[in-house]
């Protein structure tokens, strides 16, 4: 039972990175990014002191709430609809997103044993899992927004994979600051497409 | 202030940031974006012979290291050379950068980029200027992205490879901690390297994960492109130097000379053939880009051949080219009018622009590495050593430089030939001739007088003792 709730947040974040992979909804997505980022904290916990633990959701948080921010000034924010007919391209994206996290919850223990054998199993599958849908939303879209929800799962994916490894407080500050930028970055193309959209 | 860290990374970094609130006095801004760099380079030149200075009865003795959050960056008094060179990049093109439509960003975050280049080369441990890097790609956006467009696919490109670059780099230096102990540990090693390589092709775009260079070119406004470009080319390949200085394990891999030698010939030989094709002058900018990446690598590949000097001697002729070429792309954007340069758009351009015309053919000259020009004589040795090798890679490197040759005899069949366009009257400022013949002479000169560009740097690289032969 304990191994349950432990391993509940790792689905729990796989689960929103996936729906960020497939479906198209700027309000689901932002909520799924949340989830994603507050998922992290009790695997970061297992492995820094609550203080460094809370860097990455909080930063994730600050991150969401740019972009969120940016979705209302332009007037982009739509209600939630969660029961449209998904499309063709959402059946792939979920299709390939299954098999990805299928495929590297089979050899994630192969790669523990070789690449990664001081990182626990769990931490290890969920940041392999986050960079691998990070990539994948890179590899498939071209939209301001999934462009930078793509990269900030892949960061926040590696990131992880990184503290397990090496912890240093220059590298936390430097990651803190590429995540706040990307956010910057996903807005302003949010708002340069809106801005071309009008003229 | 006393602090080479203080000096030459944070104070242009706050001095970047603060030129954004200047955004609204231009003239102001541009004076200052070109006054900040050159005084940066002159003090880092004046430094680089030892750290105290003694002026007007006073003693100005300079600290070497700045620690932050725990880690230290250290700049010491022969490295100053390289951090000279940087800001001597930025100068020149902050200097012209006014004269054309590029962002209302580019004068305060040509400082920032230029700061962030330099703290790249000294942080320790120096893994972590992959993450530094990916905040320059970052902070290049809006440079890259000009208003009142969408964001398009070369930039998006571009982001996602630095992107995806970073983790290779930073993984490599863990995977191999401890190697030099273990030296039998040969999978490690081959496992390390993999990352490390494909790390820098992802940077620096080099064959076959380019795309996004020509894509880039494409989008961007040439100025703003190949300063970033440049001293991104120019910094890259120094960090990847640092790489084979520092790791033994990297430099002593068997073959990884010829491997290096392969990927630099295929640069060279995929730019030539796919620019003969192209439509556009803008992407052509890109495929100059991959080929001049292709003789940077080559000639990093021949570091036991005298390799590190010939590299050393190639940054400002090269530097010096795409700054040229980019003065001629941006000028005649400027007269045209236009975004794009099609080939069909560029029908009888010497009628109208007859002295950037002049100066685009010798700019292309130049690069190309033609008799006369300033890059000929580096070259030409690259060019020497290629014919030392193999056949295939003999083969590689003249189909290469063919491709650029047709290339550019197409470019002048186009700007020569007669069209409605030629009946057209001379449209450029005939005050041009002044700057042209300037430029031009300048890479005759050099080509002539190779120590021209020779002299600044040859000491550059001296703290590379590891790669000298």
């Amino acid at each position: 039972m304990t191994e349950v709730f432990q391993s509940l947040p790792i689905y729990i974040a796989l689960m929103a990175g996936l729906l960020n992979l497939v479906r198209r909804q700027w309000s689901l997505n932002l909520i799924a990014l949340v989830v994603q980022f507050i998922c992290l904290f009790p695997i970061l916990w297992a492995a820094l002191p609550l203080q460094l633990a809370l860097i990455q959701p909080f930063t994730g948080l600050m991150v969401t709430l740019i972009l969120y921010l940016t979705l209302l000034n332009v007037g982009e924010v739509e209600p939630i609809n969660l029961k449209p007919r998904p499309t063709s391209g959402e059946v792939f994206r979920a299709l390939a997103g299954i098999f990805l996290i299928a495929t590297l919850g089979t050899f994630v223990p192969q790669i523990k044993t070789a690449i990664f054998p001081s990182i626990p199993l769990n931490h290890l599958f969920l940041s392999l899992g986050l960079v691998l849908i990070g990539i994948l939303q890179l590899g498939t879209i071209r939209e301001p927004l999934y462009l930078a929800i793509g990269m900030l799962t892949f960061l926040s994916g590696f990131e992880l994979l990184y503290i397990a490894l090496e912890f240093s407080f220059l590298l936390a500050a430097l990651f803190v600051a590429v995540n706040l930028l990307l956010a910057i970055v996903g807005s302003f193309f949010i708002i340069k497409n809106v801005e071309s959209e009008i003229e | 202030m006393s602090n080479t860290v203080i000096i030459w990374v944070v104070l242009p970094l706050a001095l970047g940031l603060a030129l954004i609130l200047l955004q609204k006095v231009p003239r102001l801004s541009a004076v200052l974006a070109s006054l900040i760099p050159l005084v940066l380079a002159i003090l880092a030149l004046i430094f680089s012979n030892g750290l105290t200075l003694e002026l007007l009865g006073r003693r100005f003795i300079l600290a070497e290291s700045l620690t932050v959050f725990g880690r230290t960056i250290e700049i010491t008094a022969d490295q100053l050379r390289i951090i000279a060179l940087l800001y001597t990049l930025c100068f020149f093109w902050n200097l012209l950068g006014r004269l054309f439509k590029v962002s209302q960003w580019f004068d305060s975050l040509s400082l920032v980029i230029t700061s962030l280049w330099v703290s790249v080369h000294f942080i320790n441990p120096f893994l972590y200027a992959a993450v530094i890097i990916e905040l320059i790609a970052l902070i290049s956006v809006p440079l890259l992205s000009p208003r009142g467009t969408p964001a398009k696919a070369g930039v998006i490109r571009f982001l996602s490879m630095q992107t995806i670059a970073m983790p290779l780099i930073l993984l490599s230096g863990w995977m191999v901690a401890g190697i030099e102990t273990s030296p039998s540990a040969q999978d490690l090693i081959l496992r390390g390297a993999l990352l490390v390589l494909t790390g820098f092709i992802l940077w620096a775009g080099v064959f076959p994960l380019h795309s996004w260079l020509p894509m880039l070119t494409e989008e961007s406004h040439p100025w703003t492109i190949s300063f970033l470009l440049t001293i991104m080319q120019i910094s890259i390949a120094l960090f990847f130097l640092k790489f084979l200085n520092q790791y033994a394990w990297l430099r002593n891999i068997k073959d990884l000379d010829q491997v290096i030698k392969w990927v630099g010939a295929l640069c060279v030989l995929s730019a030539g053939v796919i620019a003969i094709f192209q439509q556009n002058l803008s992407r052509v900018l890109g495929y100059l880009y991959l080929a001049e990446s292709g003789y940077m690598i080559l000639s990093i590949a021949s570091l036991q051949q005298g390799g590190l000097e010939l590299f050393t001697l190639s940054l400002l002729p090269r530097a010096f080219a795409f700054w040229s070429l980019g003065l001629a792309l941006s000028t005649l954007r400027q007269g045209m009018d236009a975004d794009q340069f099609d080939f069909s758009a560029l029908s009888g351009l010497v009628w109208r622009y007859p002295r950037i015309s002049v100066l685009l053919l010798a700019s292309m000259l130049n690069i190309i590495g033609l008799p006369l020009f300033a890059l000929f004589p580096l070259k030409r040795i690259i060019w020497g050593m290629l014919a030392g090798e193999g056949l295939l890679l003999q083969l590689f490197g003249s189909l290469g430089l063919l491709g650029m040759i047709i290339l550019f005899l197409r470019l002048l069949g186009v700007i020569i030939s007669p069209s409605e366009s030629a009946m057209q009257a001379e449209q450029e400022n005939p005050i041009l001739i002044v700057p042209v013949l300037l430029t031009m002479l300048t890479m005759v000169l050099a080509c002539i007088f190779p120590q021209i560009f020779s002299a600044p740097v040859r000491e550059l690289l001296v703290f590379f003792q590891n790669l000298l032969p």
